[in-house]
């Protein structure tokens, strides 16, 4: 049976420099941050090793007072039941990352999104370009906590 | 070589205009206007499935002639049904000049009328009647169905009245 437990000492056994703040939270949830040049063979020891084979989610976190921008992947399984959390932490003037989107292929929108909302950039990403953005608003980051948009930039006010 | 016609006289394409803008023809025009306002399925947002749910069985909108239709050429009225991101602009805009004139616009929803919960967003449009010549409003996130019928009707008021925006008199 393969549980939070099992999945953490695999990682750590795997991967023994790389992983840090390990938190197993119950069976179902382990959390972990990974160093930023292992997260792609992580993954894809995840994918191979460990039948976690359903990437649900991945996102992008900002943390101006620690100068940080963190990157977060949820990964389940269908084949048992437990929810990986992994975070990575990002310089936040020089953000970039390996894309995974050749492990899990979902990841394509995923990265493209936080791309154009926190300025992420991906290495290796097939087709990095903003995805429900216009092109002009590429380079203003919105969802960064300094985004200075309004009222120039956001719609017009009314009143 | 044709005989010479006399005492008739050709009426020419602004003869015939004037006579349907400024005669009781315009009247029965608008009246058979009005009672097919076929409307686009064009849901944008959360707005777009009530107004889905307006155009089925349930609440028979075909008694005024209302009923929904897949292609712009096909349609009259244009729901703007919900935000109008930057992103999407250019392809309403474009939808909007694919429909045959006489056309109207309804803005449903508070998104469509002042921006509601993305206001002051990064990525909506707000004050969509500046871009569009928007008839009827009708405020509510979401307006129920019964709403925007009345709206409709509000519309086939305005287009009775000759005080439409979508066609020139
Ligand atoms: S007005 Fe409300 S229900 Fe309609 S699209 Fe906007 S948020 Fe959704």
């Amino acid at each position: 049976m393969i549980d939070a437990d099992y999945i953490l000492n695999s990682l750590t056994k795997t991967f023994p420099n790389d992983l840090s703040e390990s938190k197993i939270e119950s069976d179902m949830r382990l959390t972990s941050y990974v160093e930023k040049d292992a997260i792609f063979n992580v993954c894809k020891h995840m994918l191979d090793n460990l039948e976690c084979n359903h990437l649900s989610c991945e996102c992008g976190v900002d943390y101006p007072d620690r100068n940080e921008l963190e990157v977060v992947y949820h990964i389940a399984s269908y084949e048992h039941p437990v929810v990986i959390t992994l975070k990575v932490k990002l310089p936040r003037d020089d953000p970039e990352i390996e894309s995974i989107v050749s492990i899990y292929w979902n990841a394509n929108w995923y990265e493209r999104e936080t791309y154009e909302l926190y300025g992420i950039m991906y290495k290796n990403h097939p087709d990095l370009k903003p995805l429900l953005l216009i092109d002009e608003m590429l380079g203003d980051w919105p969802l960064r906590k300094d985004y200075e948009g309004f009222p120039n930039k956001t719609s017009k006010n009314l009143v | 070589m044709g005989e010479v016609i006399e005492n008739v006289s050709f009426t020419t394409t602004s003869a015939i205009s004037d006579f349907l803008k400024k005669t009781p023809a315009q009247d029965i025009i608008n009246w058979g206007r009005k009672n097919s306002l076929w409307f686009l399925t064009q849901p944008m947002g959360c707005c777009g499935v009530e107004m889905i749910s307006t155009g089925c069985s349930h609440y028979d909108t075909d008694r005024f002639g209302i009923i929904p239709r897949d292609s712009p050429r096909q349609a009259d009225v244009i729901v703007i049904s919900g935000y109008v991101t930057k992103k999407y602009l250019p392809a309403l805009k474009r939808v909007w000049d694919q429909m045959p004139s006489p056309k109207w616009i309804i803005c449903m929803g508070d998104c469509s009328i002042s921006g509601g919960p993305f206001y002051e967003s990064y990525s909506t449009v707000q004050n969509i009647d500046e871009i569009f010549p928007v008839d009827v409003f009708i405020p509510g996130c979401p307006p129920r169905p019964e709403a925007l019928i009345q709206g409709f009707i509000e519309l086939q008021k305005k287009i009775m009245a000759k005080k439409d925006l979508g066609t020139d008199y």
